[in-house]
């Protein structure tokens, strides 16, 4: 089944003289249980792709189906809580909260859908543990690596077992090994056979975790290839 | 939901104690001088309250207020005991005079005669015995008093006092309840007070009484009036008005002013420093955003945090007055402050829901938080 499935998108922003087209008829689809990489040089109108696909900004025109269902025939709250049920979110600047620990930063979901404060922590906990990073639950964000930190962010996106998970450069601020080892984490903790992940990057030194390549240029998709890759 | 809230508002140390010590500051200086205030104008009503056993207090008519006494004819008493209703009628001889010490030290005084055959308006006594006033120049002195003629002396037997040219022994130290004047009040017997009275001839300058359990108060001293032209009041009423004479003479502005002040810096401090505290923490409202926290959830969270500074600023601002108050209070001539709990109320829910409101405006800042900006690295 396509977990996202997107027909000519089209979006701008300003208008008259300054209006800029960034989406010019964007079709793109995902699958469940693939890992589909969005590239393309900066600029080309990928982060607002995903902004549209995450119902965080809507579009001009075109349709988004998420799992079957239109995004855009959700009330505004109905789109909270579809995304706060279903998606899942990776930044490339973590965005993890600095007052929280590890533990609570990776337990913000389930607090958002009002599980309680200790059973959120223990699961975000457990979940800590297999992501490697048990041992730094109580630590603040200010007291990790990048590495580390983007973990925790994993783990965020993971904790409320969403349908789709959406990476924005998730390895752009972390060094080779550390970005191979998040991709590892992502590639093998992520992917399950009722999910999709969608990763925008333009790291080419991970593309190799991908299953599906969609590449993006002024705009529109210019062509989808499906790499050998190196995950089973 | 409401830990994370408080931990993010901890989490910024010092904009939190700020914000506490904006809130503690409106509230101390509000509280702190609306308590002054209304202790101050409630002592305008002290020597009225005094006389416990009158609730019947006639004068000239033009008088505004205790401390305006002028005198009454002689026959006064026996008119005012000739109306309808009147249980029992006295005189009061008040006088405003000088007092010296025998160190030379010498300050305006309020001067009370009490009436020897009844012994209504007598004090309450700290020291001595009040029946004490009876002999023969003598006179006892309130703690006020003790404090302006007699400054770091304890009170002993033998003390003397001159009015005019005469020498009054101090019998005792009364609990007279603090004037508005800030006067040592001496009380003697009213003959005594007859024979100091110099400057008029008269010996009355109020009539005191009680109404008959019956009476009608209104129509009585409605009658009063009408039948001598002297102005008739009752005790609440005779309250009322001395503190409004004084309260017409501008004696409240200066307060209004620093009440003023304490609100305006306190709770712009509090409400610039909550925006300052939103806008800061921006990127994190929009990442709740993003993962799925509503509105109304944001909104909560953001009230938990106001009510939080709220209640650690009230509750500083509070014990800061209560303090100064009991500090105060040992000083004789601010014996009678107190923080009623009405100006406590009043105050703090002042504070609090405008703390609350600049919260909610800092609200409209989340509210207009893009969630597709969370990309932006």
């Amino acid at each position: 089944m396509n977990a996202v499935h997107c027909q000519q998108i089209e979006k701008s922003f300003g208008s008259g003289e300054t209006e800029v087209k960034v989406l010019r008829g964007v079709d793109f689809t995902a699958h469940q249980g693939e890992m589909t990489f969005l590239v393309g040089p900066s600029g080309c109108g990928k982060t607002t792709l995903i902004s549209i696909i995450a119902g965080l900004l809507g579009s001009d025109s075109g349709r988004v189906d998420l799992f079957g269902e239109s995004i855009a025939s959700l009330s505004p709250r109905e789109q909270i809580l579809f995304r706060r049920r279903h998606l899942g979110f990776v930044f490339q600047q973590y965005n993890l909260l600095p007052s929280l620990t590890a533990a609570e930063n990776a337990a913000v979901p389930l607090f958002a859908a009002g599980m309680g404060r200790k059973a959120a922590v223990a699961k975000a906990t457990d979940l800590l543990e297999k992501l490697g990073i048990g041992h730094r639950a109580d630590a603040p964000p200010r007291l990790l690596s990048g590495g580390q930190q983007q973990r925790v962010a994993l783990a965020r996106a993971l904790v409320h077992e969403p349908r789709l998970i959406i990476c924005d450069e998730p390895t752009a601020a972390l060094d080779h090994k550390s970005g191979e080892s998040v991709m590892e984490l992502l590639s093998s903790s992520a992917l399950h056979p009722e999910r999709a992940v969608v990763v925008v990057t333009h790291d080419n030194r991970v593309f190799h975790f991908a299953h599906r390549i969609a590449h993006m240029d002024d705009g529109v998709i210019t062509h989808t290839e499906s790499p050998v890759t190196t995950h089973s | 939901m409401i830990a994370l809230a408080i931990q993010m508002l901890r989490h910024d140390g010092a904009k939190f104690l700020t914000m506490v010590l904006a809130v503690a500051l409106a509230a101390f200086l509000t509280q702190n001088q609306a308590s002054f205030l209304v202790a101050f104008l409630g002592m305008t009503g002290s020597q009225i309250r005094d006389v416990r056993e009158a609730d019947l207090w006639v004068m000239e008519s033009d008088t505004e207020c205790f401390d305006q006494a002028k005198p009454l004819k002689e026959s006064a008493v026996q008119t005012v005991r000739g109306f309808e209703g009147v249980d029992w009628a006295l005189p009061m001889l008040k006088l405003d005079t000088h007092a010296r010490t025998e160190s030379g030290k010498l300050s305006t005084i309020t001067l009370i005669g009490v009436s020897e055959d009844s012994r209504v308006g007598e004090p309450r006594m700290r020291q001595g015995e009040a029946a004490a006033i009876y002999q023969r120049d003598s006179a006892v002195i309130d703690p006020g008093g003790m404090a302006l003629l007699y400054p770091g002396e304890e009170f002993r037997p033998g003390m003397k006092i001159r009015i005019h040219d005469e020498w009054l022994e101090l019998r005792g130290v009364s609990e007279a309840s603090p004037p508005f004047t800030g006067f040592p009040i001496v009380h003697v017997s009213h003959a005594t007070a007859m024979r100091l009275n110099r400057a008029e001839s008269r010996s009355t300058t109020f009539v005191v009484g009680r109404l008959r359990p019956d009476a009608d108060a209104i129509e009585v001293t409605r009658r009063i009036h009408e039948a001598t032209g002297w102005k008739a009041l009752t005790r609440q009423e005779f309250e009322a008005a001395s503190w409004k004479f004084y309260s017409d003479q501008g004696v409240p502005n200066l307060f209004y002013i620093t009440i003023a002040v304490g609100l305006i810096v306190g709770i712009s401090f509090t409400g610039q420093t909550f925006l300052m505290f939103v806008k800061e923490n921006a990127r994190a409202f929009t990442t709740l955003k993003v993962l799925g926290f509503t509105h109304p959830q944001l909104a909560l969270m953001m009230t938990a945090q106001a009510t939080l500074v709220v209640l650690l600023g009230l509750s500083i601002g509070t014990a800061m007055v209560v303090a100064t108050t009991e500090m105060a209070k040992s000083l004789p001539f601010f014996r009678g402050l107190y923080l009623p709990w009405q100006v406590s109320l009043a105050c703090c829910a002042v504070i609090g829901g405008v703390t609350v409101l600049t919260a909610g405006l800092s609200f409209r800042q989340v509210l207009q938080l893009k969630p597709a900006e969370v990309f932006r690295s």
